[in-house]
């Protein structure tokens, strides 16, 4: 039988969303196991015994220099490195807030000095090159599995191309933003969630960060307008998840 | 001298603890958060009323849907909107379901290594693989009924202000129904199992928990009268860690399962409120090691409440009908019970219905200082006798137990 790759789970600053969602694979995850051998996964495991990776997952945005360097030991040690998550691809919500790091200190702990050394948080894709970008907030289990799959098998993973929109016409889900005038960023927005926010009869909120390419962000904007939501609400919005944009 | 141990693994999140050594004594135990902040607080600061939840849920994957409910008690209250009971009781459903979620986690893939002595629940499944399958069905059945109240299993954005998006249907309640049923066996097992874990870590003296079973209206605690959290928890900032220690009337206190059953029994229900007595000499001890076993407890309450719940909803039938919403200038706390203890949102709205102040505190900010006096009494107990191997698993079993989320921890602090 052929080696089993090595897989590395690097966490870095975030909601945990991104490591608990593999965990959430439950009987895929022993299928993943089949392939892959866990190397490093604090989440999970508390053995860490790896000094090189054939596929290293990372999780966060860098916040910290101790995220730096767990960034960096990632990169340095492994083959192929995905920017698992918004957090990782688009800097997600905690990226968002545009203050310098020691205003942003100041105002949330009421001192600016900076003994843990907290960066300004920004996406992984800001700091080093990744050969695999997989966002979502959480992204969807499956679309890991199958990169994880995809990779195990030498074939490069498939990014998706299409809106979160048209998830929403595959479904046949009532348009949220004509009939219900609510402010839904499907229309440019990535897709792969199966449009789960619509599912639930709301508004797309942009997690997954704004499709490249094709969408129309200016169109979105006059949509929007149109329907009443004044300027800094829209820009909030888009801004919300993606104020990073690769 | 410092000893400055690896991070933790198998919690929630990145921390880590430190030992400090003086005349070969140990002096003191720092436990350091070392997750960067994350500025939730600015984050919604601004914002419209309605899109707050959906962003608070994004502090914690674990426990997002305490998050979103938290947030929107708290922005009812500012509004003075009152729910029905269809919405009350669907919503205490979601938080049943990650109660399921988070402790099925918690105690059969983090905990229960430690009882069989693996590093982990994979390589615990090659000679346990029975209990690590039974662990996952139950925490699948929790994401269930998160995916259908939450709106996805992380980070949906179901819950509203006034109500829901999409309300569960017939057959969704009746899966409830019958699951959580077929399911209770499996619970009961794990009480057993998680009995068998002895005392460590220190003992609590005081607990505190929400004046309701897992939501309130305000606090209560082993002492006399409810009240709001302003009033007996004062929070102070660290110099060594992103987070802030917290402190009822002055002295270290315990939120989380263990509190809950100590301070709530007389809610639970006929069969948790059974094994509640059989082991409560034990849990009266107030060692922190048992929360553990009243996590397994409260499994069962759980299941045994989401039953009880979806026959209340089946035989009332589903309205579907939200509640309207008057924004106004207001002030509002939302008190939840996480899995893993008190949560506190507290929103100051202003006239045009945007977040004007907030003021979030998590439980495992709260149990900070008892965390950090637990570890100091275990490596008072190991020092000397142990080597570091054993110790570094003593103290990571000791901060397991309280089932810390450090991803919630970094934004607990004010404006």
């Amino acid at each position: 039988m052929m080696d089993k790759l090595k897989l590395g789970v690097f966490e870095l600053t975030d909601c945990g969303g991104c490591a608990l969602n593999i965990l959430f694979l439950y009987e895929k995850l022993f299928d993943l196991l089949e392939f892959y051998e866990i190397e490093e996964f604090h989440m999970a495991t508390s053995l860490s015994e790896g000094s090189h990776y054939d596929v290293a997952l990372v999780t966060g945005t860098v916040s910290t220099r101790r995220d730096l360097n767990l960034l960096k030991k990632a990169r340095n040690h492994s083959e192929y490195l995905i920017a698992l998550g918004t957090c990782a691809t688009h800097g997600s919500v905690q990226g968002s807030v545009e203050l310098p790091i020691r205003e942003k200190l100041k105002a949330v702990y009421g001192d600016e000095s900076n003994p843990m050394h907290a960066l300004d948080p920004k996406p992984v894709v800001e700091h080093v090159a990744v050969d695999f970008a997989l966002p979502g907030c959480p992204y969807d289990k499956e679309e890991v599995f199958q990169a994880l799959i995809d990779i195990a098998k030498g074939v490069e993973p498939v990014k998706k191309d299409y809106p979160v929109c048209l998830e929403c016409k595959l479904n046949e889900y009532e348009c949220v933003l004509v009939k219900k005038e609510l402010p839904c960023l499907g229309p440019i927005t990535y897709g792969g969630c199966n449009a789960a926010c619509v599912r639930s009869g709301l508004g797309c909120i942009g997690c997954r960060g704004p499709l490249p390419g094709e969408a129309n962000p200016a169109s979105e904007y006059e949509i929007l307008k149109d329907k009443g939501y004044d300027d800094e609400y829209i820009v909030r919005k888009f801004k919300t998840f993606a104020r990073w944009e690769p | 001298m410092i000893i400055e141990l690896r991070e933790f693994t198998r919690v929630e999140g990145n921390g880590k603890a430190e030992i400090v050594i003086e005349d070969g004594e140990v002096k003191d135990v720092r436990l350091k958060i070392v997750e960067g902040p994350r500025f939730f607080e600015l984050l919604t600061l601004g914002r419209h009323y309605y899109d707050v939840p959906d962003l608070e849920a994004r502090i914690c994957a674990i426990c997002y849907l305490s998050h979103s409910v938290a947030s929107v008690l708290g922005i009812e209250r500012a509004f003075g909107v009152e729910v029905p009971e269809e919405i009350a009781l669907l919503r205490e459903l979601g938080l049943i379901g990650e109660l399921i979620e988070s402790h099925a986690l918690h105690l059969y893939l983090l905990v229960a290594p430690d009882v069989f002595g693996y590093p982990d629940a994979i390589r615990m499944a090659t000679k346990h693989g029975e209990l690590v399958k039974e662990g996952i069905t139950i925490k699948a059945f929790g994401n269930r009924i998160r995916e259908l109240i939450g709106g996805r299993e992380i980070h949906g954005i179901n819950v509203k202000p006034g109500g829901f998006g999409r309300y569960p249907t017939v057959e969704e309640l009746e899966m409830i129904e019958k699951e959580s049923e077929a399911l209770l066996r499996l619970a009961k097992r794990a009480v057993r199992l998680f009995a068998s874990l002895g005392p460590y870590g220190a003992q609590a003296t005081h607990f505190v928990a929400t004046d309701g079973y897992l939501w309130g209206e305000k606090l209560i605690s082993d002492e006399e009268g409810s009240f709001h959290y302003t009033e007996r928890i004062e929070e102070r900032s660290l110099i060594y860690s992103f987070t802030k220690q917290s402190r009822y009337n002055g002295e270290a206190f315990l939120v989380g399962s263990l509190a809950r059953l100590l301070l709530k029994s007389e809610m639970l229900t006929p069969t948790a409120g059974r094994l509640f007595e059989e082991h409560r000499e034990k849990l009266a001890t107030g060692y922190v090691s048992y929360n553990n076993l009243a996590q397994a407890i409260e499994l069962v309450y759980a299941l045994e409440r989401a039953n009880e719940i979806a026959k209340t909803l089946l035989d009332r039938g589903i309205e579907g009908e939200n509640v309207p919403v008057e924004p106004g200038e207001g002030e509002g706390i939302g008190y939840v019970e996480a899995p893993r203890g008190v949560l506190v949102h507290h929103y100051r709205i202003d006239a045009n219905g945007k977040v004007a102040y907030s003021n979030i505190i998590t439980p495992t900010a709260l149990n900070h200082v008892m965390m950090e006096a637990s570890l100091l009494e275990e490596a008072r107990r190991l020092h000397g006798k142990a080597d570091d191997r054993a110790m570094v698993q003593r103290l990571e079993e000791t901060v397991r137990a309280f089932d810390p989320c450090i991803s919630c921890s970094v934004h607990i602090v004010r404006l």
